[in-house]
């Protein structure tokens, strides 16, 4: 399953031609107001039909075109997450239990099957501990947790997933993260924003970079993470690539530019005794 | 006991709140409504809220009540007058007047609050859903409960916030208002934005999918609620009818 | 006697009215024209401390001074006056339709007027990189703009002392590099700077003195490079080293590295050696 769209938009975003593999983790990054949240609302569906302003050019998820497909029922291919813990909580279920039951109740799923779900949900999340809890009572973290498994729940095979670790702390950034390993451990196709491009070398199958609403990279992480150019996006190096082109300026010859804390120990120890 | 009070259907809790409220308007004494009163207190300390349910009557009806008492005493006129100046009498009449209506709203607010305070806003809308109430207006209701308290606390920090900018809030009570008023404007600003969010939310979470939609909590209806009913529903005629062949007599 | 600390805090401990115990036995003081970072995982008691700083909250047991005067003989717009207090989420302070008013508002209150208030709201703008969204609705901005906002309104006020809750959450490169380009002014103008974050690169970049929270209690006060190589510390804290520390420490440099100019000394000394 794939996915492609190519879109101009006022001039929010100009001409993205974007395909992104079944299975695959990709991440998007790029300055503030670039365009990323604008592109997730494409693919949500949520531009055009909730935001004014015009669109050209077509969403297709497996080769089909979503512009007709009912919003609610895009759900059931399409989950999402965003910033905010505290608007992601639908407000209505005074229990966790409830609460990532919610959407499977939208669905019109029969009741004995979504009482197994929940279950098994809150068993992948690790938050039975919350069941009986009320949402609104929660830490921002666990608050998040909760909205991947209301997500989960659903069981779709693709996820968009904006900054979800930007008000979190770093325990809570780390939880996520390994939910979202978990979802691509599960086969899921992942379209992250992210600003911490440390995890992202760790996890990303794919890079793509916005700039001022065009797409100016596309790659692996060592492509994207490795080249000069990125640094003219005013988008942050990962730490270890930092380290790495660090050490090859100051005249160490390096093979590659390393971009997570693996390859950095790798290519530095080697490089160290060479 | 307790438990089984709290487990009757609340359409039947409904009923029985407004049969007995109702009637004490129709019932020609007024010691009815202070009775009712008497017995709904009984009634929450069974279930174990005595306190709590107190402190609400307090709160919500007694202002009212000692405020509509005082005006139907005041501007009633009668006959047998006791005092009098200007426009404002007190009479026999008046005082008759205002403690039959005060004991009926005593009656009814006293047994409307209870049946609120024994009934969770989850089974009021399971029941209203079994009625026929769409899945948004369940959502509403249940939405606009669980703001309430986010609303407040939203609204302290806001307080909060103002101080910060150096708004002195503490002091006396018209500084305290005074702080107060411009933080309606922050308040609906933010709750607006986050209902704007939180709409994003319920489409996240299927809401608007055209299928039928399946409930996890329900309320259902037992022969013992349908029974409770009819008897209560009888009784209430039978005071209707009472009241009117008094009144033909 | 008069004392070098602008905030001092004599044995402090601080527990909500419903008796949640938030802060335990804390003495800190912070000079004028000081910047100090406050790390800790959340629930360690960093914004109660905070609150408690800028006379949101009155110490349970313990006093808190500003200016050698006690916060509890102060109103807590009184006390604001000298140390302003940027919240985390931005939108629980922003009052106004535009950006401009939203500014003015701080500095007016205080009773500022004419062209020094004008003065002060551009003043403030500039430092923030908002002066082109003057005439804009704050809820019209991105959320990181909004933060900006929200700290150019409190800037304005020309406190003593600031304090500034998360400021780089959900803040992209350049975002970074403002905060920080706006906190070494700040220290230059004189003023106190206190900044409680999770990100610890940010830290590296722009402090020099750390204080450690955890469990409601300091657990150490002192230079980033003894915090942040001192792994008893940062292990009770529950916090990590910052990535390029971690890999030196992991390369076995030897040496206690903090950023990437120090990490390719080191490097190159370290192998240089062989």
């Amino acid at each position: 399953m794939s996915f492609t769209y190519a879109t101009a938009k006022d001039s929010s975003v100009r001409d993205i031609d974007l395909t992104i593999e079944q299975g695959e983790l990709c991440a998007l990054v790029g300055a503030n107001g670039s365009g990323k949240t604008t592109v997730c609302n494409i693919i949500r569906g949520f531009i055009p039909r909730f935001h004014t302003g015009e669109m050209s050019g077509q969403v297709l998820i497996n080769g089909e075109d979503i512009k007709e497909t009912n919003l609610g029922l895009l759900a059931l291919q399409i989950g999402f997450v965003f910033q905010n813990p505290f608007v992601q909580i639908s407000g209505s279920k005074d229990t966790v239990f409830e609460e990532v039951a919610f959407g499977l109740e939208n669905l019109g799923v029969d009741v004995d099957i979504i009482r197994s779900r929940v279950e098994e949900t809150l068993e992948l999340i690790g938050i039975q501990h919350l069941r009986d809890s009320n949402p609104f009572d929660l830490s921002g973290g666990q608050k998040q947790r909760v909205a991947f498994a209301s997500i989960l729940a659903m069981d779709p095979p693709i996820f968009v997933i904006d900054e979800p670790t930007s008000q979190l702390d770093p325990q809570g950034t780390e939880d996520i993260f390994e939910i979202i390993k978990l979802l691509k451990n599960n086969g899921k196709t992942i379209l992250l924003v992210e600003h911490k491009m440390e995890l992202i070398a760790e996890y990303a199958d794919h890079v793509v970079v916005l700039d001022d609403g065009a797409l100016v990279m596309s790659g692996t992480t060592s492509e994207v993470f490795g080249s000069p150019e990125l640094a003219t996006h005013r988008v942050a190096y990962p730490q270890y690539a930092e380290a790495a082109l660090g050490v090859r300026e100051s005249g160490v010859p390096l093979a590659r530019i390393a971009v997570t804390r693996e390859e950095a120990l790798a290519d530095l120890t080697e490089a160290m005794h060479s | 006991m307790a438990s089984r009070i709290r487990a009757l259907y609340p359409g039947t809790k409904l009923i029985i709140a407004l049969a007995i409220g109702i009637s004490a308007f129709i019932v020609p004494t007024y010691w009815f409504g202070f009775a009712a009163f008497g017995l709904a207190v009984i009634v929450a300390f069974v279930c174990g809220e005595g306190k709590a349910y107190l402190k609400l009557v307090r709160n919500s009806l007694l202002i009212l009540l000692i405020f509509m008492f005082v005006m139907r005493l005041l501007f009633s006129g009668g006959k047998t007058i006791y005092w009098q100046w200007g426009y404002m009498i007190i009479s026999a009449e008046s005082i008759a007047v205002s403690l039959a209506f005060v004991s009926g709203v005593l009656a009814l607010g006293s047994f409307l609050l209870l049946f609120f305070m024994l009934t969770p806003v989850k089974d009021i809308t399971a029941a209203l859903s079994n009625a026929g109430l769409p899945p948004s207006g369940t959502y509403v209701v249940l939405s606009a409960i669980q703001m309430i308290p986010e609303m407040r606390k939203q609204s302290a920090t806001i307080m909060d916030a103002q101080k910060t900018r150096g708004v002195e809030t503490e002091g006396k009570l018209f500084t305290r208002i005074k702080a107060f008023v411009p933080t309606l404007g922050p308040l609906i600003l933010s709750s607006i934005a986050s209902t704007e969010e939180r709409v994003i939310t319920l489409e996240s979470r299927g809401f608007t999918a055209p299928v039928p939609k399946t409930r996890l909590y329900v309320v259902t209806k037992r022969r013992v609620d349908t029974t409770i009913e009819i008897i209560v529903i009888v009784a209430f005629v039978a005071v209707i009818a009472g009241r009117i062949a008094l009144s033909l007599l | 006697m008069t004392s070098p600390a602008l905030i001092r805090l004599d044995d402090v401990s601080f527990s909500y009215p419903n008796g949640h115990l938030a802060l335990e036995n804390v003495s800190l003081s912070f000079a004028r024209g000081e910047s100090v970072a406050i790390v800790g995982q959340n629930g360690a008691g960093k914004t109660s401390l905070a609150k408690l700083m800028n006379g949101l909250f009155k110490p349970s047991l313990g006093t808190v001074s500003v200016d050698d005067i006690e916060t509890t003989k102060r109103t807590s717009a009184q006390v604001a006056r000298q140390v302003g207090y940027v919240f985390q989420n931005p939108d629980d302070q922003i009052f106004h339709n535009d950006v401009y008013s939203e500014i003015e508002f701080g500095p007016k209150t205080l009773g500022i007027t004419g062209d020094e208030l004008e003065e002060r709201v551009y003043a403030a703008a500039a430092l923030t990189g908002v002066g082109p969204q003057l005439d804009e609705n704050p809820y019209n901005l991105p959320f990181s703009t909004r933060k900006f906002v929200a700290i150019a309104s409190t800037i304005a006020m020309g406190c003593d002392a600031f304090i500034f809750d998360e400021p780089t959450a959900g803040q992209d490169q350049s975002g970074m590099r403002t905060i920080g380009a706006l906190i070494e002014s700040l220290k230059d103008s004189g003023k106190t700077v206190i900044t409680i974050t999770h990100d610890m690169q940010f830290v590296v970049d722009n402090f020099d003195r750390v204080v450690v929270m955890a469990n409601r209690r300091v657990v150490a006060d002192a230079d980033k490079r003894s915090i942040f190589w001192n792994l008893p510390v940062l292990e009770q804290a529950n916090l990590k080293q910052p990535y390029l520390s971690e890999l030196a420490r992991d390369l076995g440099l030897g040496s206690d590295v903090l950023d990437l100019s120090e990490f390719v000394a080191s490097f190159g000394a370290i192998r240089s050696r062989r």
